[in-house]
């Protein structure tokens, strides 16, 4: 026993030596130069600081190598998730167009026939049209009458759309079938592209514009260094997207962009600021991780959207009392909520986030339909951060062009499709028609070399960890421990009113802690069992974490 | 309509004739930061989103796209006199959305017209000096009351 303590002694022993002789690190002819060589001056206000150390981060989160790691990184600071306003694709209130817009910088320009650059395939698409036009006559006439369908109806929609959405999804896939396998071998991207049906799709960004919410102005005025200047300073507000296409293609190239890259600057696309608070359009909040999923894991060959075609049900379930005209617009909100959602969660599989803007653009195509009208959208992603410090400042803005919903047939009569509008087929071949291209850029410049998603890491106990972490936060799954929370009585007796000041000081607000402010690293690593523990001897009573250090 | 307890007619009383109904709106100003085509009232608790509708659109002819309800916990205060804690009543508030078209702006109610600050002034000085004399008058017989005079 006295021998080990006495063994344990020698290390502390070491630290108490006295260094006796010590030198400069560098020598001294180095220190002096011709040209006086100055530190940057740093602004040292308040503002300042703060700043600079937002961009640390935004570097930081740069420097990751791997998707996932970034992922995380954009839910380190919270270990109750965001408070996210929620942009769910099929639920869209009344005038929300100026607030989609403003939220996602997009800038909406109606059309009648698809952009310049589709024109150069008339001829292929007028060849598919002949061959494909009495199959979908035959196909939306058998979708529509041939079938009597059994339908498990769920309780929180209406039954109409429920019905309406089922009938589109199976005219959206035989449709699909049709025109896939007759271009197959016309053009040669098709055969290489993946088709998804109902797949996942989530996004999340930071938005730094906008107006302060009452309540935080409120708990501002309480402190009077806030109260002075600070009062509507700007702060980031997450924001999620949610959404489930019934069908979508990737394939492994981008499509080529509308317009040029530089274009995205000019002024001319700028939207106007929504300057009221989201819940004065309809949209809540929702406590939750932050994820981006754009309907596959990282690591998949095919990362890039070609096609999504989204149902209409939603329409039926708005009030009449909205109008025609807002109907056509909460089509088209529905439009830039879903293609900018998707094209951001693929950028993020590039590497790119919300604090890291994109260095090239991207593009997608979006079909609207209930089976029989159809609106078509094609949206090219030119800039995806508008936090506080970019919101301002970054001249780029996305752009969506849109058609009005277009009649595929005027109606169904004796089993017979009649009236099928030639144009609005012509419009969605020539989606199918138009062919990705290789860039001559760089795709993932924030990505790692040899590390660029998490399968990518050699170290088996790493790459473990940092999987099972991810598909833990973006599963979004509740907790086993409620969350943190202030009871009414406490509100009532001990926060407005200090009635139970003889009780000991125990609740987190009264020992002046946010629990919400908690970050996500901030947990017991899981305990070793010491049976678990290697032989013969080990002091690691907890597992390592391998949280990105940002 | 209504359910307000009125009291039980007695032989000899005055007839109730007025019935109150228990449908109320009260138009308020509306918390800052909210689009221009959006009312805020308060109502009552029993008015449901088609209660306030009808109000709105059968009374006032005002055209109506959506209403969205909340009611609002009542403040919590101290009672001035005995010093525990009472509760005001909770607030049913109606966010009534017109067409993007219009706009309502809240009225000004308390306006001050032009020669009204001069006349607040003029009224304020009068009563000062007559306050004065009374004093003067007064000065010499302290706690005598004011009415003990020719």
């Amino acid at each position: 026993m006295l021998a080990s303590s006495g063994q344990r002694m020698i290390p502390k022993l070491k630290s108490f030596t006295i260094r006796r002789f010590t030198q400069p690190a560098i020598s001294e002819q180095n220190e002096y130069t011709d040209v006086p060589n100055y530190p940057p001056i740093l602004d040292t206000s308040l503002q300042g600081r703060k700043q600079r150390k937002r961009e640390t981060l935004y570097e930081n989160i740069k420097a990751l190598k791997t998707v996932e790691e970034k992922q995380i990184a954009l839910n380190m600071p919270r270990y109750y998730g965001w408070p996210c306003i929620m942009f769910k694709e099929n639920s869209v209130p009344y005038n929300a167009m100026p607030f989609v817009q403003y939220y996602t910088k997009t800038y909406f320009k109606s059309i009648h026939k698809l952009p310049d650059t589709y024109n150069n395939t008339s001829t292929l698409t007028d060849t598919v049209l002949k061959d494909v036009k009495s199959h979908i006559e035959d196909c939306i006439a058998f979708e529509n009458i041939g079938i009597e369908r059994k339908i498990e109806i769920c309780s929180d929609l209406r039954v109409e759309q429920q019905m309406e959405d089922l009938k589109t999804k199976e005219i959206v896939k035989q449709i699909n079938r049709i025109i896939m396998n007759n271009i197959t071998d016309k053009v040669p991207h098709i055969l290489s592209t993946q088709v998804d049906y109902e797949p996942r799709h989530e996004a999340f960004w930071f938005m730094g514009g906008g107006a302060v919410p009452r309540k935080v102005i409120n708990w501002r005025k309480q402190y009077p260094w806030l109260r002075k200047d600070r009062l509507n300073e700007a702060f980031d507000k997450p924001v999620q997207y949610i959404g489930s296409p019934m069908l979508t293609l990737r394939n492994n190239l981008p499509l080529r962009p509308i317009i040029p890259y530089n274009e995205a600057e000019n002024p001319e696309f700028k939207v106007n600021e929504f300057e009221y608070v989201p819940e004065s359009v309809g949209y809540v909040l929702e406590h939750r991780y932050g994820t981006n999923i754009p309907g596959f894991w990282p690591g998949d060959q095919d990362e890039f959207g070609l096609l999504s075609y989204h149902g209409r049900g939603h329409i039926i379930n708005r009030k009449e009392s909205f109008g025609a005209e807002d109907n056509l617009e909460a089509l088209h909100c529905q439009a830039i909520k879903s293609s900018f959602g998707w094209l951001l969660a693929q950028a993020n599989y590039q590497g790119f986030t919300t604090y890291n803007d994109i260095t090239y653009p991207l593009t997608t195509q979006t079909v609207i339909t209930n089976g029989q009208l159809l609106s078509f959208y094609v949206y090219q992603l030119n800039t995806i951060t508008m936090n506080i410090d970019a919101v301002n400042t970054n001249p780029k803005h996305n752009i969506c062009y849109g058609t009005k919903p277009m009649e595929l047939y005027e109606t169904i009569e004796d089993g017979k499709v009649k009236g099928l509008n030639e144009d609005t087929l012509k419009m969605l071949i020539q989606f199918y028609v138009n062919a990705p291209v290789e860039r001559d850029h760089e795709l993932k410049p924030y990505l790692g070399d040899e590390e660029q998603v998490v399968a990518d890491i050699e170290e088996d106990e790493r790459r473990n960890w940092l999987e099972a972490t991810y598909k833990h936060i973006v599963s979004n799954r509740p907790k086993h421990v409620l969350m943190p929370e202030i009871y009414l009585w406490e509100k009532i007796y001990k926060i407005q009113h200090n009635t139970r000041f003889f009780e000991a000081k125990k609740r987190p607000f009264e020992l002046g802690i946010n629990p919400f402010k908690r970050r996500l690293d901030e947990h017991l690593p899981p305990y070793i069992p010491k049976v678990l523990r290697p032989y013969p001897k080990c002091r690691k009573k907890f597992e390592t974490m391998y949280y990105p250090k940002i | 309509m209504s359910t307000r307890w009125y009291p039980i007619y007695q032989r000899g009383n005055p007839q109730l004739r007025v019935f109150l109904p228990n449908f109320w709106m009260k138009l308020v100003r509306p918390l800052p930061q909210q689009a221009s085509n959006i009312v805020h009232f308060q109502c009552s608790m029993e008015m449901t989103k088609h209660d306030i509708k009808n109000y709105l659109d059968k009374i006032y002819n005002v055209p109506i796209i959506d209403i969205r309800t909340k009611i609002t916990t009542g403040r919590f205060r101290k009672d001035a006199g005995k010093g525990y804690i009472v509760k005001d009543d909770d607030i049913k508030y109606a966010m009534v959305v017109l067409p993007k078209t219009m706009t309502f702006e809240f009225p000004n109610i308390f306006e001050k017209k032009k020669g009204d600050l001069e006349d607040d002034t003029k009224s304020l000085e009068e009563t000062k000096k007559s306050f004065r004399k009374y004093i003067n008058r007064n000065k010499d017989r302290p706690d005598v009351p004011s009415w003990f005079s020719i």
